[in-house]
């Protein structure tokens, strides 16, 4: 199987290399200036309103947070919102450039060849998961033309990040982004794994449920809806929900998100280390999680229908 | 009467950083065909300011740390909330509440087309709230 340039493995189990599994390159200015409609999809689709920034203030905000990788997400909703969130093709831009990114394609199951879409985007592009928000997408997780692309993305051994919680994006449903929609596609395909990103906020209880029932059924921490992200933190992690449950639960079951440009990476860092979690557990989270879901088993063979 | 400005883009490296920019400034003043008049130095950001102390690294260190004293980071600010323009969560009402404190722009009189300056004054782009590509406006009136 081809990959491009920009896909490299990750270092072995056991190494100290962090990595931040939920970052979205909205506000690159080399992007912005090569391509026409990416900063009015950053700005009318995504909503962010920050000062687009050289590609190196995105290396040095990983590096004064202590990141050594980060995995772009794009989002495909050209369908539903006329705007690719940054492409496929842009995300592989960047992986070329730099082996401290790592790509995730993103696929509209919606439209028609989604599922060939993301094989070429893993074969050809050399990414390496798959990013679907059904809220910013307008598709619900049940759909049977979801199914197709979930079937693909387990064939190739590649994790799921699906948006699960409030979204910040305009014209997104509450009603779209509630984490037991995916109950249907985890319980059909065990062997694609699923990362419910924001820990499904504000239905924190259950993504935590999801992810303690069952074994393919990620969370990841980028979230962050009100006060600062250390606030929140103590708040939700140790008031809301006990710590020990992460701690003794969901040690092997969550990866380090932050969501960045719409909150700094190192905020999000600090935040996450201000929690009364040993450092084996946290160890787990910056890197050994994130390390086993990037780790691609052998393909399956694609069946075909 | 000649008005030149220009806008420079700097790029912080740091979360905090003191970045000397006296050289920036003197060169633009010297392009700027001004003999006699004034050179204005503005910071275009509400996170990062602009200063004027002794160029050593040791005071560098003692604005940021005294700074950080007097707005520490773990307060409790009403700026902590969700901020619709821009899509995100406020939560850097420090770094505001620093470029306040310190200020953000200078002014110096130009004579003989140089900056006339005390020779210990130093000045600083001052970064509250990096890394990130900041920019600062340096503008030359005169004749």
């Amino acid at each position: 199987m081809r990959q491009g340039k920009g896909s490299k493995t990750p270092g072995p189990v056991g190494t100290k290399i962090m990595i931040d599994f939920h970052t979205h390159p909205v506000l690159i200015q080399e992007l912005a200036k090569k391509y026409p409609d990416y900063e009015r999809a950053s700005r009318e689709v995504f909503h962010i309103g920050n000062n687009f920034q050289p590609l190196e203030t995105f290396f040095l905000q990983m590096d004064v947070a202590g990141i050594e990788r980060a995995v772009l997400l794009p989002i495909d909703c050209r369908r539903a919102r006329k705007l690719a969130v940054s492409s496929n093709e842009q995300v592989a831009e960047l992986c070329q450039g730099s082996s401290r990114f790592i790509g995730f394609a993103s696929v509209d199951p919606r439209r028609k060849g989604a599922a060939k879409e993301l094989q070429d985007a893993v074969e050809k592009l050399g990414l390496r998961g798959v990013k679907l928000d059904p809220a910013l997408q307008d598709f619900a997780p049940s759909d049977p033309r979801a199914f197709a692309v979930y079937e693909v993305a387990e064939a190739l051994g590649i994790p799921a990040l699906v948006h699960a919680g409030m979204s910040w994006a305009p014209e997104t449903p509450l009603e779209r982004c509630h984490p037991l929609l995916f109950e249907p596609p985890v319980r059909r395909f065990p062997k694609l794994n699923f990362v419910l990103a924001h820990f499904g906020w504000p239905w924190v209880w259950d993504a935590i449920a999801m992810a303690l029932k069952y074994p393919n059924v990620y969370l990841d921490t980028s979230s962050l809806y009100y006060d600062s992200p250390k606030e929140f933190f103590q708040f939700v992690f140790s008031k809301q929900v006990p710590t020990t449950l992460i701690e003794r639960s969901l040690r092997n079951k969550v990866v380090f998100g932050s969501n960045y440009p719409r909150v700094e990476i190192k905020n999000m860092v600090h935040a996450l280390r201000s929690l009364a979690l040993t450092e084996g557990c946290l160890h787990k989270i910056f890197v050994e999680n994130a390390e086993r879901l990037l780790a691609r088993p052998e393909p399956q063979r694609m069946r075909r229908k | 009467m000649i008005i030149k400005l220009e806008r420079i883009k700097v790029q912080s490296r740091k979360s905090e950083e003191a970045i000397n920019i006296t050289p920036v400034v003197d060169e633009v003043v010297h392009k700027s065909g001004v003999r006699h008049g004034l050179v204005n130095v503005m910071n275009m950001h509400t996170s990062a300011g602009l200063l004027v102390t002794e160029g050593i690294p040791c005071l560098e260190e003692d604005i940021l740390t005294h700074f950080t004293r007097l707005v520490p980071e773990d307060q409790d600010y009403h700026h902590r909330r969700y901020l619709d323009y821009d899509g995100r969560l406020g939560f850097n009402a420090d770094a505001h509440l620093k470029s306040v404190l310190g200020g953000i722009s200078c002014c110096f009189p130009v004579e003989d087309g140089k900056i006339v300056r005390g020779s210990r004054q130093t000045i600083y782009f001052m970064e509250y709230d990096g890394p990130l590509e900041r920019t600062y406006v340096v503008q030359v009136l005169g004749e």
